[in-house]
């Protein structure tokens, strides 16, 4: 089974799993009907979409299944030659599809979105106790940082550390002041 | 009507608060659409939390001027990068790109702004028209009616977006499985709270929407490689272009901008489908499709009045129906809802004066954006080259700031984060976001609309059939429906005879 099957069996086999425990959770919702059901409970609307949702989730499974089968049949049918020229072909057509953003993602390993995704992680955990001020300064100072290239970094530097202060006390004031907003204050007071 | 909108009109021109919100939301769109990883979106959700405290009027003409801007920025940076700076300008890169290297970069330039500039007019001047019209009839909708138009758009749009009509309705399902989290419509049954206090208002529109786009977004453009951004030269005299570089093309523009407009009406796509369509249209009916690609003025009409004119047709059904037309009016409805108006029939008896300022708002806008792009072209592609290791940050914390606004805990972010994340994944798989966030938004007046109607026919499920709008609806979703399905069998038989023949 090539890879793109693999993962699109993968995003029918996440659907099913999903919508199996989203049907569990729908079975503990409580219903309330005082005048007779003559209608739908609370419960009802997510009951359908749970079973929808296996359904298509399992419609999907097949077809790509059927699909691989018939690709698989229409190689062995045409030669080892052609096969391989087919397997070529598969691999160039699929990442150009999406335009030049994603394929220059593929390209590079993505440790600065894992590292990105973190670095939000902690800023939101960070963001009541510490304050808006202190946590936005951290956030700016570590997120530019590390999407700084490397050989830039050292030039940089000074910019980011005094951008990121300036900005940070900058919205601060004005969405408090006057946006009237409220924004924790944490341990700045 | 009119007396409505000259009061609209009124409201906005003796307004200067008003008047500097569009001008400066014009300027912001233009920059997010200008930068090539940074949609309109974006700029939308960051500029969110600065109209909390706003007039509604000024709030939302502010957002509406962003989202003009940011339709017809993506041509600078696609004529002078050759990259579309949203998905709305790809087809200009066709033909724009092509005349900038040619030494025609002012002229393409000037010629984009016009088609723009004209596509968006059209677009506005018949939503203007033809909404509350629309209005009065949507008015008259009961539960069936509004559920059989809710079941159309969520099957329409989840067979337009992906080539698997099943993978689209799964990402819709996904979206209404989300939704049904927190008070269940009509009883307030509490579901899939898990029993958090937090969990029972649900997930907040705006933090799915943000978290789906916004930051999905921002953190694609994180990861990407950072390029050195290398602008083109060009000279602009004037408008960049004259009279004689539009003969022969009257007929493209009204044809592309028409296109544009019917397209923006449809759920979930919008101008960045209708540009490549127009264009593909253009070349095929044009007398020399040959010279298409090379640089012709034909092309960049073609694209840039199509995405323009959706503009004016996504409004229409957010405006009467409650159904966005795309990701941009997914947060303009979050904005409405944030100014206690909800979009739909009611919308314009409830809240007229509003509704009429934001149409006067998007004529000054369109205005606004044509003269800006016009005299600070310079500017604009100055911006082009702040990097992103400065601006991607920046837009989190506002983004962040916007989420935490919306009712002060900080829980609202970890959604944010949540659906960040959830969206990375979906484009990993190729999972479409738009269905999933229409399924989002429409679950709750879709499961309200169907319990009603069920009560109101004492549990007769055929009664639905009986109400001749809700029947024709129900019709048109399985027409849709068994129309996709054979066209796709149709291109995939032809494409596996082309493999075998290869």
């Amino acid at each position: 089974m090539s890879s793109d099957s693999k993962k699109e069996i993968g995003v029918g086999v996440f659907f099913f799993i999903f919508a199996i425990a989203y049907m569990v959770g729908a079975s503990k919702i409580s219903t309330f009907t005082p005048f007779g059901n003559r209608g739908l409970d609370s419960r009802s609307v997510p009951e359908l979409l749970g079973i929808l949702t296996i359904i298509l989730s399992m419609t999907y499974m097949g077809q790509v299944w059927l699909k691989e089968r018939k690709l698989k049949k229409i190689l062995k049918e045409s030669g080892a030659d052609s096969a391989q020229a087919g397997d070529q072909k598969e691999t160039t057509a699929t990442p150009e599809s999406k335009g030049t953003i994603v394929s220059r993602i593929n390209s590079v390993m993505p440790v600065k979105l894992i590292l990105s995704l973190i670095y939000l992680a902690v800023y939101t955990a960070l963001y009541q106790p510490l304050g808006f001020i202190l946590s936005s300064i951290f956030f700016l100072i570590a997120e530019s940082f590390l999407l700084v290239n490397k050989d830039e970094r050292k030039k940089w530097i000074l910019f980011i550390v005094l951008f990121s202060v300036g900005v940070s006390i900058f919205i601060y004031f004005i969405f408090t002041k006057y946006l009237t907003l409220v924004l924790p204050s944490g341990i700045l007071g | 009507m009119f007396h409505m909108l000259s009061v609209g009109f009124a409201s906005v021109f003796t307004d200067p608060t008003c008047i500097t919100m569009i001008f400066v939301g014009v300027m912001v769109g233009i920059v997010f659409g200008a930068l090539p990883g940074l949609t309109t979106v974006a700029g939308l959700s960051m500029f969110l939390p600065v109209t909390y405290v706003m007039s509604s009027h000024v709030g939302l003409a502010m957002l509406t001027a962003i989202y003009i801007g940011g339709i017809s920025g993506g041509l600078i940076s696609a004529i002078l990068l050759n990259m579309p700076g949203t998905p709305a300008s790809i087809a200009t890169t066709f033909d724009g790109a092509p005349m900038a290297r040619n030494g025609e970069a002012g002229k393409a330039l000037g010629i984009a702004v016009f088609a723009s500039l004209i596509g968006t007019m059209l677009g506005v001047a018949v939503m203007i028209f033809a909404a509350p019209m629309l209005a009065i009839l949507t008015l008259k909708f009961g539960p069936w009616e509004y559920f059989s138009v809710t079941f159309f758009a969520l099957t329409l749009i989840a067979s337009l977006t992906e080539k698997s009509v099943v993978k689209g309705l799964l990402s819709a399902m996904f979206g209404m499985m989300i939704a049904t989290v927190g008070l269940s419509p009509t009883d307030g049954t509490p579901r899939f709270t898990f029993g958090s206090l937090q969990l029972s208002s649900g997930f907040h529109l705006l933090v799915v929407l943000v978290g789906l786009y916004a930051i999905r977004e921002v953190l694609l453009a994180a990861s990407a490689k950072e390029q050195e951004v290398k602008v083109l030269e060009y000279k602009m005299k004037g408008l960049g272009f004259g009279l004689r570089d539009l003969k022969g093309n009257w007929f493209n523009l009204l044809r592309s901008s028409l296109l544009g407009l019917g397209i923006g009406i449809l759920p979930g796509i919008g101008g960045s489908t209708s540009n490549i369509i127009a264009y593909s249209m253009a070349k095929n009916a044009s007398k020399h499709p040959e010279k298409y690609g090379t640089g012709i003025p034909d092309g960049i009409i073609a694209s840039e009045s199509s995405n323009n004119a959706s503009i004016g047709g996504a409004m229409i059904p957010l405006l009467t129906l409650g159904i966005p037309g795309d990701g941009a009016t997914a947060i303009l409805l979050g904005g409405f809802m944030l100014h206690g108006m909800q979009p739909g029939p009611l919308l314009f008896q409830q809240n007229g004066p509003v509704v009429y300022s934001v149409f006067a708002a998007m004529v000054l806008g369109t205005i606004f954006m044509a003269i800006l792009m016009w005299s600070g072209m310079r500017m604009f592609v100055k911006i082009l080259k702040v990097p992103n290791h400065i601006l991607i940050p920046l837009i989190v914390v506002l983004c962040s700031i916007g989420a935490y606004a919306l009712s002060n805990r900080v829980f609202d972010m970890w959604g944010l984060l949540l659906f960040g994340f959830i969206g990375l994944m979906m484009q990993r798989f190729g999972i479409p976001a738009p269905p999933f966030i229409l399924g989002f938004i429409l679950e709750g007046s879709l499961e309200l609309n169907l319990r009603r109607g069920l009560e109101y026919s004492n549990g007769n499920w055929l009664d639905v059939f009986t109400h001749p709008i809700s029947a024709t609806f129900l019709a048109l979703t399985l027409g849709s429906l068994i129309m996709t399905i054979v066209n796709n069998h149709r291109a995939a038989k032809k494409k596996l005879a082309q493999g075998v023949e290869n």
